[in-house]
């Protein structure tokens, strides 16, 4: 019996042998560009192994990132002032004045996170249909000829391109487990894309760009879908003979992306 | 994860490039050439210095400027005309042949242009006050 198990630590002894050489000999079956690679120096490689490290190391604070996709509505209105305008072209104050709100909408993708274990966030890229109405702060006359016009007509239905970034705090209501309710705050940048109307060019009144002060409130619904309001207080980024005042509300839903695909 | 990053910072970049305004030379007389293209223009008025004469409901002068920069008016004067810039002025530069094949030029200063409503003066430096033509187009 001793015998026997003396003969079954041998074979295990042999076993365990074959497989260690054999891994050795495989780590040493290298072809030869594989063994050439081993004694060359590899730059490219190495800067992207750094910046792999770097990029870990910077974004190592940003947790718990999921990819959302939102659709809100927006009701939209801007208020415009033509003082710089010294072209003389008039346009008629009631057919381009609407003091109102407009409806459009919008539509995108979001990530929500956490910075160190302590501060939430979400970024979002979104594509606007901005329809706005535009009120028109100064009103000019011809008179008695040409009463009550204006320098400038804006466009009143447009698209953009919006980056937001924002910060949310979770504010003590409820539970705070199932139903969690944020304030959020943060800026927005808007790019208008498509053709710019050439009444909105003159005189330099043209701007393609538009920051926002955001500000608004959300209601995560366990996880399942965040309902939220926004309004968003937007001007020219740069300098405009007409500067411009966008206001908008926004009303949406977020889903997160793992649930809907 | 990082592929998003990159997009964001893609799109951040392209936002900044494309920032710059689109306005050329060109823009503010290509607006007052759509204003004032492909109708009739019905004057209504005249005025110099204290003289004011209405047309206002009467068959009276009016004047055709086309898109494709030709002109024509109930005087029976055929010819092109171009909106202009001059020292920063905004022009309206006509020149015609009357029914006798007489050749006329004329400038008119555009002292404001709508859809719907354009204010034009005599750019004519002999007379301390120019007289001022009011057109309403249809």
């Amino acid at each position: 019996m001793q015998f026997g198990t003396i003969n079954l630590s041998k074979s295990t002894f042999l076993i365990l042998l074959s497989v260690l050489l054999h891994t050795q000999l495989a780590a040493q079956n290298l072809n030869t560009k594989q063994q050439d690679s081993l004694y060359l120096s590899r730059p490219f490689a190495e800067k992207v192994e750094q910046i792999k490290k770097s990029a870990g190391k910077a974004f190592g604070n940003y947790k718990g990132n999921h990819l959302s996709l939102f659709g809100a509505l927006s009701f939209n209105k801007q208020l415009l002032n033509d003082k710089g305008i010294n072209a003389p072209v008039n346009y008629m104050y009631d057919e381009v004045n609407e003091n109102a709100f407009k409806t459009g909408y919008t539509g995108g993708l979001r990530i929500d996170g956490i910075y160190k274990d302590q501060h939430l966030y979400s970024i979002s890229a979104a594509i606007n249909k901005i329809n706005t109405g535009n009120y028109y702060l100064n009103k000019y006359s011809l008179s008695p000829f040409v009463e009550d016009y204006t320098h400038f007509k804006a466009d009143n239905n447009f698209t953009t391109l919006t980056i937001a970034l924002h910060y949310k705090k979770l504010l003590p209501l409820n539970d705070m487990v199932k139903y969690k309710f944020y304030a959020v705050a943060g800026p927005s940048i808007d790019y208008k894309i498509f053709r710019i109307n050439s009444d909105n060019l003159v005189n330099g009144a043209g701007n393609r760009v538009m920051i926002s002060g955001d500000l608004g409130a959300e209601f995560d619904n366990n996880d399942y879908y965040t309902i939220y309001a926004h309004y968003k207080l937007g001007a020219n980024l740069w300098k405009s003979t007409v500067p411009v005042q966008l206001n908008r509300f926004e009303i949406g839903m977020t889903i997160k992306a793992k649930d809907l695909f | 994860m990082k592929n998003l990053y990159t997009l964001l910072i893609a799109v951040t970049i392209i936002m900044g490039l494309g920032a710059c305004n689109k306005e050329t030379a060109s823009t503010q007389t290509e607006v007052m050439t759509k204003m004032l293209a492909n109708k009739n223009w019905y004057l209504d008025y005249t005025i110099q210095g204290n003289s004011v004469k209405s047309y206002v409901g009467q068959t009276t002068y009016f004047v055709t400027y086309l898109k494709n920069g030709t002109t024509s008016d109930s005087d029976g004067l055929i010819g092109s005309y171009t909106v202009e810039m001059v020292n920063n002025k905004s022009q309206i530069h006509i020149q015609a042949k009357t029914t006798n094949g007489n050749v006329i030029e004329y400038i008119y200063d555009i002292i404001s242009i709508g859809d719907k409503k354009m204010i034009i003066s005599k750019a004519d430096t002999s007379q301390s006050t120019p007289a001022k033509f009011y057109f309403t187009s249809n």
